[in-house]
C-alpha cells in the first residue's frame, strides 16, 4: 500500500479521517439537532468523499519514483519533537531555560558551527525575548532564572 | 455629502496645532513592532497603550490608537512576506505570494508592494468613509445574519482555488479546517468535543494555529539551508528595489482597486472585517487574472490584492464604530473603550453634533497614511535584516518566537501546544502537497460561518431559502457571487472555446 501512498500521505488521511470520525461522532451524540450538525455532518460526508477521491487517485496514477529524503525526515521529526517538548517545557521549567536550551540545540541541529557562538547567541537572545516580548506579555511569565 | 463647516472645523482642529499629531509616529512605530512580532496583536498592542490616553486630548487618543492599528495592520503584512508568518488573520493571503516571492529574492519588491497597497487601501478606505459614512452607516444596521452567511460563504471558496496541483487535496484540507473549527463548545451552546483538553472548550485558537501551521511547519522544512534567500546578490536591503515595487504596485490599478473597495467593504461589517476581506479580494484577483497559475508562486498582484483589502478594511471598521458606535472587531472595541474614557458615546448622536471630531478622526487617518509610506519605508530597512541572518540561527529563534506567541495570545500551555501541533500537521500537509492555507481558512471562518448559519435558520423559523428572497442586500450579494464563480469562468471557457473554433 506504501508502495502507491506515502506513509506520511496515508498518515495524514488516517489523521483526517480519525479526528473527523471522532469529531462527528462526539457532535451526534451531544445532540442531534439540526442547529449542532449544520456544519459537521455534511463537512464529515464531503470529507469521507474526498478520501476515496484522493485515495483511488492515488492507487491509479503511476508511482513516481522517490528521492531518498529519509536523513532529512527524521531530522525533521527530531526538531518537531524537540519543539513539542519545548512548547511543553515553556510553563514548566521556565521561559527562560526553555528557551535557552531550545535555541542553543536548535542551532546546532540546523548546522550551527563552533563551541562557544551557539550558546553565546542563544543566552542573548533568550535576555533580549524575556525582558522584550515578555515585558509586552499580559499574562504571567513562569521563569527560573531571569 | 460633506459638511462643508463641520469640515472646515476638522481643519481647523488638526492644522492648527501640532499636539492631536504628537503621538501619531510613536503609535505607528509601536503598532509596526507589535503586527511585526507573532504572537503580538494589534488589539492587545491598543491595550496596552489604552491607559498612556487618559492624560491625552480625545482626537490625540484617537489619532494615537488609530495609528497604532494602522501601523499594526501593515506589520502583519511584513512577517507575511519575510517569514511566512501572517501577524494576523487579516494578513494569511499577504503570505501566500508574498513569501514565495522573498524566497526567490524579490523581498524588496514584495516589501514595497504591499507598503504601496496598504497605503492606497488604507487611503481609499477612509476616503470612503468620509464621502459616505452615513449610507454606509445605514447600510451596516441593514446587515443581518444572512447577509453574513454569504459574505463567509464568499470568503470559504477561496479554499476551492488554493490547490498544489489537486483540487481534491484543496477541497480536504479546507474541509479538513472547517472540522476542526467544530472542537468545543457550539454557538448554541452544546458542548461537543474537547478532545479531553478543556483548554479547547472555546475551539481551537486561530492565530496560534495558524502560527504554527504556516511558520512553524515551513521553519521546519527551511532547516539545513544557508539563507532564506539563496543568492549572495539578492540578499541585500535596497531602497531602490523597495521603490521599484512601490512603482509596480500601479501597474495593476484594477486590482489595487478593486482591493481597497472590497476590504472597505466588507470591513464595515461587524464581526467579519479584514479577516474575510483579504481572503475574498486575493481570491477575485486570482479569478480575474490573465495568469492564474501564477498565484502562490510570487505573484505581484496577489500582495497587492491581499494588501489592499486588509488596510482600507481599516476605514470600513470605523464605519460602525463611529456611525453606530458599534465595535467591529477587538481593536475597534479598544477605540470604543477610549470613547468612553473621554466621556464620549458613539452612533448617530455623535456623528450629528460632533461633525467636526468625526471629521478630524478621519482627515487624521489619512494622514497617518501619509506617515505610514515614510516610517514604513525606513523601518523596512530594519525588519528587511531578516534576510541576512543565516538559517541555522533563524529557525530556531523564530520556532522559539512562534511558541512564545502562542503563550501571548492564550495565556495558558494551550497556545504553544497548538503552535506545536498545527507545526506538525502542516509539515504532514506540505510533505503530501496539501494547501496549509486551506485550512487555515475552514478554521478561521467555520465558527463564524456555523454561528450566522443557526442565527439564519431561527430567523426564517426553518427556511433560508424564502427569507433569502426577502432580503435584498443578501439576494443581490448571492447574485453577484454566482455571477463571479460560476458566469465568469463559463463565459470565459466560451469564448476560448469560440476563439479555438474561429482558429481552428
Amino acid at each position: 500500500m506504501t508502495g502507491k501512498l506515502s506513509a506520511p500521505h496515508a498518515a495524514l488521511l488516517g489523521i483526517i479521517l480519525a479526528l473527523t470520525g471522532y469529531i462527528t461522532w462526539s457532535a451526534l451524540s451531544a445532540s442531534n439537532t439540526l442547529n449542532n450538525l449544520i456544519v459537521t455532518v455534511p463537512v464529515a460526508i464531503l470529507i469521507a468523499v474526498l478520501s476515496g477521491v484522493i485515495l483511488f487517485a492515488a492507487f491509479r496514477s503511476p508511482t513516481p519514483p522517490e528521492p531518498d529524503e529519509t536523513s532529512a525526515v527524521w531530522g525533521d521529526l527530531l526538531l518537531l519533537s524537540g519543539f513539542a517538548l519545548f512548547c511543553y517545557a515553556l510553563t514548566h521549567i521556565g521561559f527562560d531555560v526553555a528557551t535557552f536550551v531550545f535555541v542553543w540545540a536548535g542551532v546546532v541541529m540546523s548546522g550551527g558551527k563552533g563551541l562557544w557562538q551557539p550558546p553565546l547567541f542563544s543566552a542573548l537572545f533568550t535576555l533580549v525575548l524575556v525582558k522584550g516580548f515578555g515585558a509586552l506579555f499580559p499574562y504571567p511569565m513562569l521563569t527560573l532564572v531571569l | 455629502m460633506i459638511d462643508q463647516i463641520a469640515f472646515s472645523g476638522a481643519v481647523s482642529l488638526l492644522f492648527t496645532s501640532f499636539a492631536p499629531w504628537m503621538w501619531v509616529i510613536p503609535g505607528l512605530l509601536i503598532g509596526l513592532i507589535f503586527g511585526s512580532i507573532p504572537g503580538l496583536q494589534i488589539s492587545m498592542a491598543m491595550a496596552v497603550f489604552l491607559p498612556v490616553t487618559f492624560s491625552m486630548e480625545f482626537l490625540q487618543a484617537m489619532l494615537f490608537l488609530t495609528a497604532i492599528f494602522t501601523g499594526g495592520t501593515y506589520g502583519g503584512g511584513v512577517t507575511a512576506i519575510l517569514m511566512n508568518i501572517p501577524g494576523s488573520s487579516s494578513s494569511i493571503a499577504t503570505a501566500f505570494d508574498g513569501y514565495p516571492m522573498a524566497r526567490a529574492g524579490k523581498h524588496n519588491e514584495a516589501l514595497g508592494l504591499g507598503l504601496a497597497a496598504s497605503v492606497v487601501g488604507a487611503f481609499v478606505g477612509y476616503i470612503l468613509l468620509l464621502l459616505l459614512i452615513d449610507p454606509l452607516a445605514a447600510l451596516v444596521l441593514k446587515i443581518g445574519p444572512m447577509e453574513m452567511v454569504v459574505v463567509v460563504l464568499w470568503g470559504l471558496t477561496l479554499i476551492a482555488t488554493l490547490n498544489e496541483g489537486s483540487l481534491a487535496k484543496g477541497l480536504m484540507a479546507g474541509f479538513f479546517g472547517l472540522m476542526l473549527s467544530q472542537i468545543g463548545m457550539s454557538t448554541t451552546g452544546v458542548m461537543r468535543t474537547d478532545i479531553f483538553m478543556p483548554f479547547l472548550i472555546d475551539g481551537i485558537a486561530v492565530v496560534p494555529a495558524m502560527i504554527g501551521i504556516f511558520a512553524a511547519s515551513e521553519l521546519l522544512r527551511l532547516r539545513g539551508g544557508s539563507y532564506l534567500v539563496r543568492d549572495d546578490a539578492q540578499r541585500d536591503i535596497s531602497i531602490a528595489r523597495i521603490m521599484a515595487g512601490v512603482g509596480q504596485t500601479f501597474k495593476y490599478p484594477g486590482v489595487l482597486i478593486r482591493g481597497s473597495l472590497i476590504g472597505a467593504v466588507i470591513g464595515a461589517i461587524p464581526g467579519v472585517g479584514s479577516s474575510v476581506a483579504n481572503l475574498v479580494s486575493y481570491g477575485e484577483a486570482k479569478r480575474k487574472s490573465k495568469n492564474p497559475g501564477s498565484f502562490g508562486k510570487g505573484a505581484p498582484d496577489g500582495v497587492i490584492a491581499a494588501e489592499s483589502a486588509n488596510s482600507s478594511s481599516e476605514g470600513g471598521s470605523m464605519t460602525a464604530l463611529l456611525a453606530l458606535g458599534i465595535p467591529g472587531g477587538a481593536a475597534t472595541a479598544v477605540l470604543l473603550a477610549a470613547f468612553s474614557f473621554h466621556n464620549i458615546v458613539g452612533g448617530p448622536s455623535f456623528i450629528r453634533n460632533q461633525t467636526d471630531i468625526v471629521y478630524s478622526i478621519i482627515l487624521g487617518n489619512l494622514g497617518q497614511v501619509i506617515l505610514l509610506a515614510v516610517i514604513g519605508l525606513l523601518m523596512l530597512r530594519v525588519l528587511g535584516m531578516v534576510v541576512r541572518v543565516p538559517l541555522a540561527y533563524l529557525v530556531p529563534s523564530v520556532l522559539a518566537m512562534c511558541a512564545w506567541g502562542g503563550y501571548g495570545i492564550t495565556g495558558t500551555i494551550a497556545g504553544p501546544l497548538t503552535v506545536a501541533v498545527f507545526a506538525g500537521l502542516g509539515w504532514l500537509m506540505r510533505g503530501s502537497r496539501y494547501p496549509v492555507a486551506a485550512t487555515v481558512i475552514g478554521l478561521l471562518l467555520g465558527r463564524m460561518m456555523e454561528g450566522e448559519l443557526v442565527r439564519t435558520l431561527q430567523i426564517s423559523g426553518g427556511n433560508p431559502l424564502r427569507y433569502l428572497f426577502e432580503r435584498p442586500i443578501a439576494l443581490g450579494l448571492f447574485v453577484v457571487m454566482l455571477l463571479v464563480l460560476v458566469g465568469a469562468p463559463a463565459l470565459k471557457a466560451y469564448r476560448k472555446r469560440k476563439t479555438g473554433d474561429i482558429a481552428g
